[in-house]
Order: C-alpha cells, then structure tokens, then sequence
C-alpha cells in the first residue's frame, strides 16, 4: 500500500522513516557541515557512548554534522582520545534504548550518555515507562562501572500540562536517585527556534547541533577529563 | 434539382443520414457524460481536503505572511474561508478518578469548517452548535480508550469539555498523514482556553479557501512563489501529491483521451460513408454533364445534399444521445454511486461540438471527391476508366482549409496535451501503416487470383482492382479497432491499478516499536483469533548508514565520499529475511536460501541505477556503531505501489544482523468494527505500553469509496465507447455494399448462385476485418504503452485478451456485417437490382 509507504516517511519524524525512494538529498545541510573528522587509530580508544534517537542519529544531517561527531571533534581537540559511539536510532524509545544497550556498551565503554524520550513523549507513551526503562539503563550501565550522564527531554505544550510535568520530572528525579550529571535539557537554546530546525520543527539544522553539541560538552567534558586513561 | 436528386436515391440517403447520427450521437453522448462525470470528481477531490485550496502551515502564522495571503485572497475572488488548528494532545476523563490518559489528535474549528463535504455524526446531524461552550466530538475509539461515554465530561489541557457527539465521517482528514490517536474536534475559539498553544507547540493551522475554479491553480503558484523559503504549503484539491489526487488526475486523462477518441471515431465513420456515397454519384454527374450541367452547378447540388443531410444527421444524433443519457440512470438503477450524482444531460458544448463534427466532416470528405467533378468526362459512362487528374490547387486549399476546422474543433477539448500527442501520433502513424497493409495484402494475395475456386478468385480480384474498397475500409475498421482496443485495455490497466489500491485485505493498522522481547508476546497476541486481527506481519527493522562502498563501477573509500554522493549518504532502514516479498523481483544475481555468517545484502533497483552498484561489489554499513561489510549477491526490483508492508532498500541475508539492536514494525488487517478496533487497541497497548498503534482504517476507507465511484465511472464510459464504437464500425462497413450491389446483381445474372456470392463476400471482408483488426490490435498495445508510461505513469502491462478479443471479434464483425449487409441484393432478382443502378 503505497500509502503507508508515505507515512513511513513522513511518520512521526523519529519513526521508522525512510524506506521509499525518495530523492530527499539534504545536500544543502551536508555541505554546510562537511569538516574533515579527524582520523584517529581506532584500535583501543576508550568510550563514551551516547545512547540516543533521531536527535542523536543525525536525522537529516549527515552524520558528520550530528552532535556526537562535533562532540568528538572536541575531544580530539582537546586530546582526550576518546571515541565517541553514535548509539542513536531514529525512532528510538526508551524501551528501545534498554533493549540494544548491550551492543551500545560493546568494548571499553567508560561513559554513556543516555539522550531517549523524545519519541516517548512525541508518541504519549506513559512518562512511569520512560523513567523505569531508563532506570534499568542506568543500572545496567552503573553495575558495568560506566559514568553515566543523562540528558533530559520535554514534552511540547500541546500535550497538557499533566503530561509536560509528568514527564519533566523524571530526569532530575533519576540524577538524584542514581547520583548522575544532567544535561537538563537537551535540546535547551533549540527547540522551538525555527531557525535552528528542519523543516519538521523538531530536528536540529547543522547549526542547531551545534549548540547541542555545546550544551552537552559543558556537562561532559569535566567527567571526560576525569576518565580518561592515563597515559603510558 | 438537389431535392431531386434526393429523392431518387431515398434508401442510400436514409442509411448515409443515419450513420451520421450514429456517429454525431457517440460524440455528444460520450462527451456530455464524460463532462458530468469530470464535475463530480472535482466534487469528491474538493470533499478530500474540504476546501478548493488549503493553506497550511507548521508554524505560527506570521502577520507578515498573513497579510501576504491575505492580499493574494482578495485578489484571487475568495467566496469564504475558514482557519483550522490541529494538534496531537494528550486527553484525560475530566473525572480525576480515572487515571487514564490517551493521545488524541485534536482539531479546532470554525463555524464555518466544512467548506466542501460533511462532518458525519452517529446518528445525528452536524451543526457548529454542538461545539459551542466546550463542546467536543470524538472518535468511538476514545469512549473505549479512556473509559467514558457520550455525555461526559473530559479534559483537553486545562479546559474541560463535554462529549456532544461521535463522529462516523470526517471531511479534510489529512490525507496520507500519520496519527496516533483518535480525532477531537472542538471550536476554535474554545482552543485558547485549553492553554495547549504555546511556545514550542507542535501545531498545524490550516486556512481552507473556496474560490472560483478557474483562479485555483494561479493562486496556488502565487503562494508557493510567496513562500517558497518558508514553511507555509499551498495545495489545491487538485494537487497530485499524493495517490489518491494522482490516481484522480489518471481518471481525467483517462476521460480525455476517450473523449479525444469518440470524436476521431466519430469523423472516421462520417467520412467513410461520404465518400462512397459521393463516389456512388459519379456515374450520376456523369449523365449530368452530358446533358449539359455545369460543374459549379454539380457541385452545388451535392454539397447542398450532403450538408442538408449533414445537418439533419447531427441533429438526429444530439437528439438520439439525449436518449441514451436519459437512459443511463435507468441502466444502472437507484445507487449512491457517483453516477447517480451526475448530471444527466446533454450539455451545450457537447452538442455544439458533435454536430459540428457532423457536418464538416461529411463536408469534408464530400468537397474532395466533388472536386474531381470539375474532371469527369461524360465518357466516363462509356468506359469505366478512373481518371487521372492533374495536380488541384484548390482542392488542395479546401482540404487544408476543412482540415483546419477540424483540428480546431478537436483542439477544443481541454484534454491533456500528453494524451492528446500520444493519441495523434499513435493516429497518423497507423494510419500511414494502413495504408501500406493495404497495398501489401493486395500484392501477397495476387497470386491466388488464379486460384480454382470461383469465390476465391473473385474476391482476391476485387480487393486488387482499381477503386477498390481495400484501404477504406482497412483504414475505418483499423482506426476503429485501434482505438476501441485502445481505450478498453487502458480501462483494464487503470482498473487494476485502482483496485491494487483498494484490495481489501491491505494493512490498516501498524504497530511501531515492537522491541525484540516483545516479538512472541505480540506474535501471539495478533494469532489469537479473540483479538479479530487478520493478517499481519513482524518485519525487523533497523538503522544503517553507508559509510563505503567497494565496487567495480563505485568506489567510495571514505564516508567524505560517500557523501558526496548525496542521499546515498542519509540513514537508512534495513532488515534482513530469507525470502522476497510479493512484489519483488530479482533482477540480477541470486536471492540467498538460508541464515548464513557472510554478510550479505541485496539492493534496490533504484540504488543500483542511482549509484552505479552492482552485485559483487562490497557495501560498508555502519550499524549503530558497528561497521558491517556486505557483499551485494543480488538487486532487487520493488514495486513500491504494491509495497503493502513497505519496501526496503537494503535487505540482508539473516545471520550477520540477528543480534544487532532492531525493533518490529507490524502492518496488519485490524479487526472488523469501529468498537472492535477500539478495544483491540487498548487490549494490545495495555499489555505492550511502549508499542505505538497507528489505525488508517478511515482513510483506507475514504479512499476504497473515492477509488470505487471513480471506477465505475470508468466503467461506464469504456463501455459507452465499446457499444457507440461497434455501431459506428458497423456503419462504416454496411456502407460499402452499395459498390457490391451492381456486381452481386452481375455475377448473378451470369450465373452465381447466392451461396458462392455469400462465400465471396465472406472472404473479401474476412481477410480486411481481419488485417484490420490485427493491425489495430497491436497499434492498440503501442498505444497503451506511450499512454501508460506518459501520461498515467504507471506500469505498461499487456491485457492480452483485450487484444486477442479485439483482432477475434473485429474480423467476425466485419465479415458477417459484410454478407448480411448485401442480404438483400442476394435475395432479390438481379434484375431489379440492375434496373434500379
């Protein structure tokens, strides 16, 4: 049914989009955004994986102008030598995200940053879900001995206020529960700037990533410097 | 001296005048229908997005570009207008008790809302009263989600509103857009107090306009040119950008290029019986000239004839299609269809231009002839010699001059210029074909005129001999065959393209975000018969990005490169399974059998195409992380119209991704039944709270109503064409006995009997009707292919018994018209027959 076809690309735009043969060239963003990554021996760096959605994947940038490859330029810059682990998935809700965790924490994985629920709450899933599905996350990441940071999501305001507070409280909640940095919102300086948006009002442009980019080092890059291996 | 003249040849004249009519009728009929038909589709593609156009955009609306539209509206004769707001929401029982809350799309309208099309209510009538002082009306489907009942009281952000009513049916229900919920409506005005607006919002307002047709298009170019940098949309009920619109835009190519069709076969049978009927009176001027008639005063006469008759011929035919139109509603008996909304009547253009086509043609193909008048000898009635004329100028100048006003009058169809280029080419190219058929059946079949059989000979020789009726009637019945097989096998391939669309057991429903855990749980779920879901599938998906590619064609080494090449670069969602679906095809290599620990990957056609990969070659996936190397063993074809579970670019052989972080999607046949869905959505989400169901059960519906009018329509009109076409053949043909008479009556007095005469007959149209036919037939398939891959963009297929059907039942037709036609000249004594000549 070519419909659904559509609607799989023009879902919700974390969903499950993309399998019609859409000549959707963003070129315009990539160009934008195409700085060299710095190629680094991969063999051994230790990691800090980011275990998000669309937001996290880049939806329509290309990856080098998603946040966690300018977060790694950062940490480059600064010599850190970590690598940074995209985890994102575009459509990804929390319940997602705990069930591929293992394969985002493969190898030497020493912080994870969890950035899920941005579809939850676009979908209206329970926000009780959302924090008990992260919670595991953090468990699971924390019994591993991993740093974990976690950045917080808002729902919009047309989904009510008892859903926007419900949902806003479970991330402070879980940074004080499980002693964690917060990123308090992660999309904070972006959301609802059309100039930093796609199209869909939702996606960061190269830009907007940018300040995410921003955002989120401020919270990490203390805990990076913290991390890091010592040298040999 | 016409009246005269009329009057000797009584019959002959009736039959030329009713073949007109005949003619005249299939144009006007076919025609009016076709325009009433056209209305009533606009009608429904206006009820779609309930508007002429609409407006919309995701953001605030700026007062800038307000003013924008603004001025643009005045200038374009806007008659009314209407702002729209939709949101999704979270809604929740006012009753605290309840702690339940459930996603919901919410719309916020105003009085005036909608212009086109109704809101349809459970059993009562929609009025903007039932909203006012926080009215809402709601889908079935949140009654069973949040446990309350018409009457209730619910809580829409901070406001708190009454359900007033439940809605069956609603207009403007975003095509092809996605929703998680059930639809709210509530009253514009009442929106601000729910405080759901604010920054950061995620909202659709949308300004419905309805305006005169004819500035539609304008001001839709207008406003995209006004925003093309913003995020505003303008689209018209006549936008193609989805199925539905593109399949509405088919149907009126469809109708076009019939109309088109009914008119050149109109002229086809108009002309052919002019012309024998002019050359019928050649002997006639003949005795004129002898006895001293002018050619100016010959020519006088029969044009007066032709266009008396000409003129009484159409006004028959207007008069005979108003009777089959009456008739239409009768035929297909008392029915909600779209047919029944028509208007049944001939319309003014319709008639106009059918009678037009009437009397020029036959004057037409009367001038030419006529002209030659100025040439005959009154010898002529001594030797039966055919005359070589010498070049004439001013036949040649009347032709053009009667070929122009044909032209015009054809042009005058707003058809589409695709269809239209497509028809005359296909016309003129067969034509010359024909006309070469002709002179090579005459060679090939030379050499049986030595033949032992009598009726044999005979009819060989008649098809070779000078002024034979070989090429004409191989030109009318090819042409008509042509285009009669033409428009029939396009119906079919239209058809099936629609009820492709409609099957009833497509998907309505899809479950996202199945996490891997939950894959048996839900399996299960779907397979209890309690539940009612039908058919359904688990599709494992997950996220990749090329980040190389190592081919013969392609080598893209670093991710740089990759995204160099532009959507190759872009994320894409891949699965992996063992087998094709239904509406794939291998195109090249070998779909694997079988789990296996290589990784392979079978691409798209399309990426194939685009980016110069072939099988063999080697793609780097980046998986969520992980760099996963593929070999290409195979390339795919997806025929995305009939991807009933989506399509994928890249999928891979089991083995390598099992393990990888994937999620399900499910398309599948939701349960019978708004109360039905309703509870199996809550069930399902109650036990799997993070799987999202999306439910386009309605608009499925919509379109399978929309789909369903406009194919009987179809219908209807193909088969008007099938029965005004074989009557115009039928005329056409019957029209040449009157050149067989004089030698039926001949072969008789020497002798024939009426069997070897029927045999002979038999044969000589057996032969034309059939070459005819075949010709046609296969133009017919050239034909469907230029307009299928032009015009419909849609896929060319052969309906092969449309055209076997067509060759078959051409030949009989011709032939049996043939004997029967001459039924009477065998029947009678040739001395009548030759006293009457």
């Amino acid at each position: 049914m070519t419909m659904m076809k559509c609607w799989l690309a023009a879902a919700l735009a974390l969903t499950v989009a993309g399998c019609a043969p859409r000549s959707d060239d963003r070129d315009d963003l990539s160009r934008a955004a195409s700085k060299e990554l710095a190629v680094t021996p991969v063999a051994a760096r230790p990691r800090i994986a980011i275990l998000g959605d669309s937001l996290t994947a880049g939806l329509g940038l290309p990856k080098a102008a998603a946040y966690p490859s300018l977060l790694q330029e950062r940490v480059d810059e600064d010599g850190l030598g970590f690598e940074i682990v995209n985890a994102g998935v575009s459509g990804d809700t929390s319940a997602g995200g705990l069930a591929r965790l293992d394969w985002a924490l493969d190898g030497d994985v020493r912080i994870l940053i969890v950035a899920l629920g941005g579809n939850d709450g676009l979908r209206g899933l329970p926000a009780e879900e959302l924090q008990h599905n992260l919670a595991q996350i953090i468990e699971r990441a924390q019994a591993r001995g991993i740093t974990v940071i976690v950045a917080g999501m808002e729902a919009p305001p047309n989904y009510g206020r008892d859903y926007i507070v419900s949902f806003h409280k479970v991330y402070p909640a879980l940074a004080a529960k499980y002693h964690l940095a917060i990123v308090p919102f992660l999309l904070q300086g972006v959301a609802g700037h059309d100039n930093l948006n796609q199209r869909d009002g939702i996606h960061p442009t190269a830009a907007g990533a940018r300040i995410v980019a921003d955002t989120v080092w401020a919270v990490l890059r203390p805990l990076a410097e913290s991390r890091r291996r010592p040298p040999t | 001296m016409a009246v005269r003249e009329t009057r000797a040849s009584l019959r002959r004249l009736f039959f030329f005048f009713i073949c007109i009519a005949v003619g005249v009728a299939a144009i006007v009929a076919l025609r009016s229908v076709i325009q009433s038909v056209r209305g009533v589709f606009g009608a429904e593609a206006k009820s779609l997005i309930a508007a002429d156009v609409l407006i919309s955009t995701s953001r605030d609306w700026t007062p800038d570009a307000r003013r924008t539209i603004e001025g643009r509206l005045a200038a374009a004769g806007v008659v009314e207008r209407t702002d729209t707001i939709e949101t999704p929401t979270m809604v929740r029982p006012e009753d605290r008790s309840k702690a339940v809350a459930k996603m919901a799309e919410l719309r916020a309208v105003q009085p005036g809302f909608p212009l086109y099309g109704s809101i349809d209510l459970q059993g009562q009538t929609y009025s903007p009263a039932l909203l006012a002082g926080h009215g809402v009306l709601v889908r079935p489907e949140l009654l069973t989600a949040i446990g309350v009942a018409v009457g209730d009281q619910i809580a829409i952000g901070k406001a708190a509103f009454t359900i007033r009513g439940l809605i069956v049916k609603e207009p403007g229900r975003g095509m092809g857009e996605f929703s998680l919920g059930p639809r709210l409506i509530i009253a514009y005005d009442d929106l601000a107090s729910t405080g759901l607006l604010g920054f950061g919002s995620r909202a659709r307002r949308a300004l419905l306009v309805k305006m005169p047709e004819v500035g539609v298009d304008a001001l839709v170019k207008t406003l995209h040119e006004d925003f093309k940098d913003d995020f505003i949309n303008t689209r018209s009920f006549r936008s193609t950008e989805d199925q539905v619109g593109r399949d509405f835009d088919r149907a009126e190519n469809y109708l076009s290029l019939v109309g088109l069709i009914i008119v050149i076969l109109g002229g086809i049978a108009v002309s052919s019986v002019t012309r024998v009927f002019i050359l019928q009176k050649m002997r006639s001027i003949a005795v004129l000239k002898c006895l001293g008639a002018r050619s100016g005063q010959i020519i006088a006469v029969y044009i007066l004839q032709v266009m008396a008759l000409g003129t009484a011929g159409s006004l028959l035919g207007v008069a005979m299609a108003r009777g089959v139109i009456a008739s239409i509603p009768l035929m297909l008996g008392p029915s909600t269809s779209i047919l029944a909304q028509a208007h049944y009547g001939v319309t003014w253009s319709a008639a106009v231009q059918g009678a037009g086509i009437g009397v020029l043609v036959s004057l037409l193909f009367s001038v030419v002839p006529l002209l030659q008048v100025r040439f005959i000898k009154p010898s002529l009635l001594l030797r039966d010699e055919t005359v070589r004329r010498p070049r004439d100028w001013t036949g040649i100048g009347v032709l053009v001059a009667v070929s122009l006003a044909l032209v015009a009058l054809t042009a005058w169809q707003a058809a589409s210029l695709k269809v239209g280029i497509v028809v005359c080419v296909g016309f003129a190219t067969l034509a010359v074909i024909l006309h070469f058929a002709g002179q090579a059946l005459i060679l090939l079949i030379a050499p049986m005129a030595n033949s032992r059989s009598f009726p044999l000979r005979h009819a060989v020789l008649h098809l070779s001999r000078p002024g034979n009726q070989t090429r004409v009637i191989l030109l009318a019945v090819g042409l008509g065959a042509f285009f009669i097989v033409g428009v029939r096998s396009l119906q079919a391939s239209l058809l099936s393209e629609f009820s492709l669309q409609v099957a009833a057991d497509s998907p309505d429903m899809f479950l996202l975000d199945v996490q891997r855990g939950q894959a048996d749980g839900v399996r299960a779920f779907l397979g209890d018969p309690a539940h009612g879901a039908g058919a359904f599938q688990l599709i494992p998906v997950l996220r990749a990005r090329v980040v190389g590619v190592s081919g013969r064609r392609t080598n893209l080494e670093t991710v740089e490169a990759v995204r160099a090449r532009g959507s190759l670069a872009r994320e894409y969602t891949i699965t992996y399974r063992d087998h094709l679906e239904a509406n794939e095809h291998v195109r090249d290599g070998v779909f694997w059998n079988g789990p296996s620990s290589e990784a392979e990957v079978s691409i798209e056609q399309g990426i194939h195409d685009r980016f110069l990969i072939d099988v063999g070659d080697t793609i780097r996936f980046d998986v969520l992380g992980r760099t996963v190397a593929a070999r290409v063993t195979s390339v795919r074809n997806v025929e995305w119209r009939e991807s009933r579970n989506g399509g994928f670019m890249f999928v891979f052989r089991p083995g390598v991704l099992d393990q990888a972080p994937q999620t399900f999607v499910a398309p599948l046949k939701g349960p019978d039944g708004a109360e039905a869905r309703a509870r199996f959505q809550h069930d399902l989400v109650e036990r799997f709270p993070n799987v999202s169901v999306i439910d386009f059960h309605d608009v499925m519906e919509t379109v399978r109503d929309v789909m369903s009018k406009v194919t009987l329509a179809i219908t209807v009109v193909g088969g008007l064409v099938l029965f005004s076409g074989g009557l115009i053949l039928i005329g056409a043909v019957a029209m040449t006995k009157f050149q067989r008479v004089y030698e039926a009556a001949v072969f008789k007095t020497l002798g024939a009997n009426t069997r070897t005469i029927a045999r002979m007959l038999l044969f000589e149209y057996g032969v034309l009707g059939s070459l005819a036919g075949l010709i046609g037939s296969l133009g017919a398939v050239v034909l469907t292919w230029g307009v299928s891959t032009y015009a419909h963009e849609i896929p060319w297929k052969v309906f092969a018994g449309e055209h076997i059907a067509g060759v078959v039942l051409t030949a009989l037709l011709v032939a049996i018209i043939g004997v029967v036609s001459s039924l009477d000249v065998l029947r009678n004594k040739p001395l009548a027959t030759l006293r009457a000549e």
